[in-house]
């Protein structure tokens, strides 16, 4: 470590005198001064996350966002998304499905290898499925998604069948999504915390090291032949290497993009992608996430929230509004909706989630809750008007734990005591799996209105084999169910609308969440980086097409 | 204030103290101006722990999100910050649980120091040489890192902090009270007390525990600084006083985030932290200079 920290000095010492005598050739002759033009094949890209590190690389693995963004730049799904939302070829080259919906043949691109050597093939696919599949992997989000897949069948050594148990409009839409990606069979089969370390895939870039701790280096594909249909070029991807750094800390995350030692962050801060935005030397990405809105989840399994009453007392003593406007300075559109913006089926209800705070008192006066204790918060029966919010410090920016502070103060002059907790990530998914909160904030990404499957379908209350559950509001309504579960099944276009536009009307009417905004998933990049995207499946970034001025 | 420079404070504490016997008369020192500004200070600090509301009368919580973000003006003083609440408020509201984290974790590692030293300087060398093994341990660890594991093991918040840095700052104290009952010991005048036939117990209560309380005092006050800072430091760390709560650390690390936009979030609480630990400090200088001179 000391001895490569001494080559980057000495190689930026050395860099730095190029420029300067590159410079001062400029100055001497300025018609001969050099410009760059096309794609530059080489240098390192060092890309510091702000997100927790993961403790598994492979996304099979439970499946959150941190995985699914470093793991886009080795793994590859069987299908993508382009900018308007069409699925496009990826592994796959083509697919067809059964009249009934019931069977879905893929067929893969031709002479594509995993960087074990080992080829793409049928036999690949369904080791992955069953990878999923087998509770021992612990998946959750990857899991989740094939529920509905009963048996999968090489037809062909590049066909590969997936049998369903019941029609499923939104399987292309979970295949696209990073947590689903193909890894190669014979990496698979190694023990778990070997294919942890380094997943093996067929992406532009691969796993060489993980210093736990501390970064991941990825070295370029040389064999690389599989980018998706709406890549910018072909062939091997044009940076040498990218260096995946963790800073949690998001004033020394920007502070190290300003210097230079980094050039892409994520999770920027609000005042920081205001200041970017009056300058014209860092790039901002705004690439908000799919799935469900960033909202706060009310536990309706217990109470006080298991009170319609007082969950829409509680919806309409918070000031959202003003809280957005102040603490992200025009970054974020406030949502009144279930789903991202992102997604084209979202409802948004603006008028259920207006700041009331004199309905909200009567409300909690009509459900009992009518005196008030010396601290000024609600009292029923001897017992305080408390909500037990736990706080993921991993996943809220500092933005948004303000945001919860201005929630928490709103909904006190109503009468709740909000108790914030702040968390790291492991003790935050251990206060939800012991079912210990009242509301909480878990961000949910995924591919298509599907997502409103996960969250609100009571099924969603119990949980995936990793321990994860993902109906935190505990919805349980067979109404609900019934509408989710049709649209789930329908494919014809009209009707699955109409179907989640009901289910996500009855969601948001029956007080179950408070919509915030969308997920944020704002990214910087120094002025040297350029040819970077978000894949438009679930927005993480991809370098592929990524070079280096 | 690093580690090394907290143990070289402790350090010449350490030698500072004397028996107070036999009594050595001098002029008094005059009070110099840095010892009436800490005064000052330390007063103001008293006031605003024990009536904050005359000194600042907002509500420290209180949130105004649409004026988030002023920067020091003369309706905020000291500016407000990202839910538009005010700065000024918040560190006159927060004076009073940091100073009641440094003064009790003060007396916990005082109180600790005591019988561990009293039972080292007292009990023999079986239990002297035990004592002082285990001071050597507790040593091996710089005095933060023991607040922090203490802290992993109990959990965070107030009370553990206010322990844990009481208990981290215990072993310093505890090697001071040892060397200075040994000295006092081997008095001339507790030798007297021994050959005219007074009890053990006596002999403690009445000759060395005072002749070694009063540099104690000294040291408390000392001490009190260094617990400010490291309880601050604690909260900083997100492992003391939790957000939304008005603390000196919470609200630096709160500022630290909009350090590039709003540096007023975190200069404030950061100058009362530090003018806290240097006018307790100052003062505990002072105080030890007269009592050389008494």
């Amino acid at each position: 470590m000391i001895a490569s920290g001494h080559t980057h000095r000495a190689s930026r010492t050395v860099a730095g005198l190029v420029a300067a005598g590159l410079l001062l050739t400029g100055c001497a002759s300025p018609a001969e001064s050099p410009t760059i033009e096309g794609p530059v094949t080489g240098g390192t890209l060092t890309y510091a996350s702000g997100d927790a590190e993961p403790t598994c690389l492979d996304p099979h693995v439970g499946g959150n966002y941190p995985q699914a963004l470093v793991s886009t730049q080795y793994l590859e799904s069987l299908v993508s998304r382009d900018a308007d939302g069409k699925i496009i070829p990826w592994l796959a080259d083509s697919w067809t499905e059964s009249a009934d919906g019931l069977d879905w043949e893929f067929t893969l691109a031709d002479g594509v290898s995993f960087t074990d050597g080992t080829p793409l093939d049928a036999s690949a696919v369904q080791a992955n499925i069953a990878h999923l599949q087998d509770p021992k992997t612990g998946s959750s989000t990857g899991y989740l998604a094939l529920q509905k897949v009963t048996g999968t069948e090489a037809v062909a050594p590049n066909v590969v069948r997936l049998t369903l148990g019941e029609p499923d409009s939104a399987l292309l839409e979970s295949l696209s999504q990073p947590w689903l990606a193909i890894e190669s069979k014979q990496a698979l089969a190694r023990s778990q915390e070997e294919n942890c370390a380094a997943p093996v895939g067929t992406g532009p870039f691969q796993v060489k090291t993980w210093v736990k701790q501390d970064s991941i280096t990825l070295v370029r594909n040389d064999g690389y032949s599989s980018p998706p249909a709406d890549a910018a070029h072909s062939g091997p991807a044009y940076l040498d290497s990218i260096v995946w750094r963790f800073i949690p800390d998001s004033a020394s995350r920007y502070a190290a993009l300003q210097s230079g030692d980094v050039d892409v962050i994520d999770n920027a801060q609000p005042d920081t992608i205001v200041q970017t935005e009056k300058g014209d030397s860092i790039r901002h990405l705004d690439a908000p996430r799919p799935g469900a809105s960033n909202r706060i989840e009310l536990n309706s399994g217990r109470a006080p929230f298991n009170d319609p009453l007082v969950r829409e007392a509680f919806i309409r003593s918070a000031n959202v509004d003003d809280a957005v406007a102040s603490l992200f300075q025009g970054t974020a559109t406030r949502s009144y909706a279930a789903l991202s913006s992102a997604e084209s089926l979202a409802v948004p209800r603006p008028e259920l989630f207006g700041y009331e705070p004199k309905d909200a008192g009567t409300l909690l006066d009509s459900a009992g809750w009518t005196k008030r204790d010396a601290g000024g918060y609600r009292v029923k029966d001897g017992v305080r008007l408390t909500v037990t919010f736990p706080v993921s410090t991993n996943q809220s920016i500092p933005a948004e734990q303000s945001l919860f502070e201005q929630i928490q103060a709103t909904a006190k002059k109503t009468g709740f005591e909000v108790r914030l907790v702040p968390m790291d990530l492991s003790s935050w998914y251990t206060a939800l799996g012991e079912n210990n909160y009242d509301a909480v904030s878990a961000p949910y990404t995924k591919v298509g209105p599907d997502v409103l499957r996960i969250l609100f379908h009571s099924a969603g209350i119990v949980p995936a084999p990793s321990g994860y559950f993902a109906n935190h509001a505990q919805v349980n309504d067979p109404a609900i169910d019934a509408l989710l579960t049709e649209a789930g099944q329908v494919t014809d276009a009209s009707k699955r609308k109409a179907l989640y536009t009901d289910a996500q009307n009855q969601v948001l009417e029956g007080y179950y969440i408070l919509p915030l905004y969308d997920q944020q998933n704002h990214f910087l990049l120094g002025a040297k980086v350029t040819g970077a995207r978000a894949l438009p499946t679930v927005s993480t970034p991809t370098f592929y097409d990524a070079w280096l001025k | 204030m690093s580690d090394l420079e907290i143990q070289a404070g402790l350090g010449r504490s350490a030698r500072a103290p004397r028996p107070a016997h036999p009594p050595r008369r001098g002029r008094r020192p005059r009070i110099g101006v840095a010892e009436t500004l800490s005064g000052l200070f330390a007063l103001f600090l008293v006031a605003a722990a024990l009536a904050p509301a005359l000194v600042a009368p907002g509500d420290p919580l209180g949130i105004d999100p649409l004026s988030a973000f002023q920067a020091p003006s003369l309706v905020h003083g000291f500016g407000t910050d990202e839910s538009g609440r005010d700065i000024f408020t918040r560190v006159v509201h927060g004076t009073g649980s940091s100073l009641l984290i440094g003064t009790l974790a003060t007396l916990i590692g005082l109180g600790l120091g005591l019988v561990l030293g009293t039972l080292a300087g007292m009990l023999g060398p079986v239990v002297d040489f035990t004592v002082n093994r285990l001071l050597e341990v507790l040593f091996a660890f710089p005095g933060l890192l023991l607040a922090l594991l203490f802290i992993l093991v109990f959990g965070p918040g107030v009370a553990s902090a206010t322990v844990a840095v009481g208990l981290a700052t215990a072993p310093g104290y505890a090697r001071i009270i040892r060397a200075q009952l040994v000295s006092v010991r081997s008095s001339a005048f507790v030798e007297a007390a021994t050959v005219l036939g007074l009890g053990r117990g006596r002999i403690l209560a009445r000759h060395i525990l005072p002749n070694t309380l009063a540099p104690l005092f000294v040291l408390g006050t000392l001490g009190i600084g260094q617990a400010i800072v490291w309880a601050s430091a604690l909260s900083y760390l997100g492992l003391g006083a939790t957000p939304p709560a008005a603390e000196w650390g919470a609200m630096l690390s709160a500022g630290r985030t909009y350090i590039g936009s709003a540096w007023w979030m975190s200069f404030f609480p950061g100058l009362f932290i530090v003018l806290a630990a240097v006018s307790a400090t100052a003062l505990g200088r002072g105080i030890d200079r007269r009592l050389r001179h008494a």
